[in-house]
């Protein structure tokens, strides 16, 4: 069992994703934007993050680099959600673990929540 | 069946990935089917046919390799529908419990709420990998949300659902007046269907009221129930409002009637791809007129005669008697007779069996003999001119030269009045068959009304209906009023009331 943090500001994606990963036997915590997850993730760690870009407060690529900075939450795998190709969002985020555009596929969302964990615990944070 | 234009227009929207739904019709209607993992409501009074329609859809995503999951809230009971299924030719029992699953949720949904529900949901599309839900009877999920906002969050939930489960959504529900419910503004397309008492008979139709992401074929079609389950027959002439874009380049060449006489008349026969209505009074010969137009049919260029009236047998009989040459082209397949019953039916089904076997056969003369055959059977009379029009073009279009016999209701007189109004417009070609008196005897006449693009002879001419077939005399020389019904030598004193007497 590993615990998720999932972030999203758009109503149904973090309900559908909490109980799918809950369904999985996973814990999860869900946040509404960059700032309220910081907040989350301070008060219990996540083996994963899984967040939207665009979102109101601060933003996914603002979280991101809130997490690199910080030395404790850097080797944090983070999965990151959005509506718009992968190559259109390129100078927004950097040194994300896995892209996922939306609609997503439930069948997609397990393998590589799992691939994500089983990596998180053998590889090294982006410097 | 679908024309040039609607294919075109399929192609455009192809983009947006489509779910055949492989009902007869109904992906014509959607010009190409239902949007893969949209959600719709399908909506209709209890009896009308939602709860056939969602199986039948079912059954033919499992057939096309899909999974599927049948939800039932405060509907039938399983072991009932299925019973009322077993009739059914796209019902298949080896595929329940496998790649199609019953569910029976209203006890879940009163124990556990709205919440409950899609918590089931998600976990049997997940689990059983659904690709297809319907949910029948969503109604008592609407009754069970505490609110309006509620049930529409359960919408939403579902949406998500179908987006990320790759699931294409089907909500049964009862029939509204109004499309204002929660649902109705969230989905992605309505479909309504319609059970109308017209007098003593009831038709059934279906109805797009709302599709995202594609045009549709607007307005009520036609839609039945038989052992093959639901079919949806859409309106000839909205299905037709464009004629193929492979138009036929309308040539100058003529092709005979099969009357030598009649093609002198017409300055060498009937333009090819054009439309000709035989008007007359009964017994006047009109269908024996089309059948000689039909006896020139070949292998390369087959005929097919539309028979209202008359079986094929009684067809051949009389054919056998006028035109020797006709049996043996139904025998070699030159000629093909389909026999349409002018009681209870749909006329946009006969029109959709006849351009199917049209392209089938390659048929390049068609007779369809009693076009009042289609008024009698429908409970939408006032269609007949728009559905006839879209038909001779579309026909025109695909090369067929159609000659139809109409018959009037005068069988003697000076007034000829053509049953179905707003008809003889649409015609290219007008020919007019009457009785007339003379000299003590009842005589038919012939008479050349209208040729497309061409002159004619427009003397009217004598015919006698003979063992070898219509053998046209001559003209009425010297005759006065002829087309009165009530000839009479030049010179001879008019009857009284004669003299204001007109061609039809």
């Amino acid at each position: 069992m590993a615990t998720i943090l999932v972030v999203d500001d758009e109503f149904g994606i973090g309900e559908l994703l909490e109980a799918l990963l809950l369904d999985e036997g996973h814990r999860v915590i869900t946040a509404m934007n960059g700032r309220h997850a910081l907040e989350r993730m301070a008060e219990a760690k996540p083996d994963l993050v899984i967040s939207d870009l665009m979102m109101p407060v601060m933003d996914g690529g603002a979280l991101r680099q809130a997490m690199l900075n910080n030395p404790e939450f850097r080797g944090i795998p983070f999965m990151l959600m959005c509506a718009v190709p992968e190559a259109g969002i390129a100078n927004r985020i950097s040194h994300y673990d896995a892209f996922l555009r939306k609609p997503f596929k439930l069948a997609e969302i397990s393998s590589l929540v799992a691939h994500l964990l089983q990596a998180g615990h053998s590889s090294s944070p982006p410097a | 069946m679908l024309t040039e234009h609607e294919q075109g227009t399929y192609e455009a929207c192809a983009a947006a990935p489509r779910l055949c739904s492989g009902i007869k019709g109904l992906d014509e209607v959607l010009f190409g089917g239902f949007v893969r993992n949209g959600i719709y409501v399908v909506q209709g009074t209890p009896g009308a046919g939602k709860t056939i329609l969602g199986n039948q859809l079912c059954y033919n995503h499992v057939a096309a390799g899909g999974r599927a999951l049948y939800v039932t809230l405060l509907s039938e009971q399983h072991e009932r529908m299925l019973s009322n299924l077993e009739g059914m030719s796209f019902f298949n029992p080896a595929c329940i419990a496998r790649e199609l699953n019953y569910v029976s949720a209203f006890l879940l949904l009163e124990r556990d709420g709205l919440a409950g529900l899609v918590t089931l949901i998600r976990r049997e599309i997940v689990g059983q990998g659904a690709t297809m839900l319907i949910i029948d009877g969503i109604l008592a999920a609407e009754a069970q949300a505490s609110s309006a906002l509620e049930f529409k969050k359960f919408v939403h939930e579902l949406q998500m659902l179908a987006g990320a489960g790759d699931c294409t959504m089907f909500l049964l529900t009862s029939a509204r007046d109004q499309l204002i419910a929660p649902e109705h503004t969230m989905v992605d397309g309505i479909i309504e269907i319609c059970d109308t008492a017209y007098g003593w008979r009831s038709e059934r139709d279906v109805q797009v009221r709302k599709f995202r992401g594609s045009d549709t074929l607007r307005g009520r079609h036609a839609m039945r129930i038989s052992s093959d389950g639901i079919s949806i027959f859409p309106r000839t002439e909205a299905l037709l409002h464009t004629p193929p874009r492979r138009q036929f380049e309308v040539p100058q060449r003529r092709i005979s009637t099969g009357i030598s006489g009649l093609d002198v008349m017409l300055h060498g026969g009937l333009p090819v791809a054009s439309s000709t209505l035989i008007l007359g009074p009964t017994g006047a010969g009109k269908t024996s007129l089309g059948l000689h137009f039909l006896s020139c049919s070949t292998a390369e260029a087959p005929g097919l005669m539309l028979t209202f009236y008359e079986t094929p047998e009684q067809v051949n009989a009389r054919a056998s008697t006028l035109i020797s040459s006709f049996p043996p082209l139904v025998a070699a397949g030159a000629v093909h007779i389909l026999w349409q019953s002018p009681s209870e039916d749909l006329i946009d089904r006969v029109a959709s069996d006849l351009l199917a076997l049209i392209d089938k056969q390659r048929t390049k003369r068609l007779l369809i003999d009693g076009l009042l055959g289609f008024q009698d059977m429908t409970v939408q009379p006032d269609r007949i001119p728009r559905f006839y029009r879209a038909l001779a073009n579309e026909l025109r279009g695909r090369g067929v030269t159609l000659v139809c016999t109409v018959e009037v209701p005068e069988l003697v007189g000076p007034v000829v009045q053509p049953p179905i109004s707003r008809l003889t417009p649409v015609a290219e070609n007008l020919i007019l068959l009457r009785y007339v008196e003379h000299e003590t005897t009842l005589r038919r006449v012939l008479s050349v009304m209208k040729v497309r693009d061409s002159g004619f002879d427009p003397r009217l001419r004598e015919f006698a209906i003979t063992k070898e077939g219509i053998v046209l005399g001559d003209g009425f020389a010297g005759a006065r009023s002829v087309l009165s019904g009530f000839a009479h030598e030049a010179g001879a004193p008019e009857a009284q009331g004669e003299s204001d007497a007109v061609s039809g």
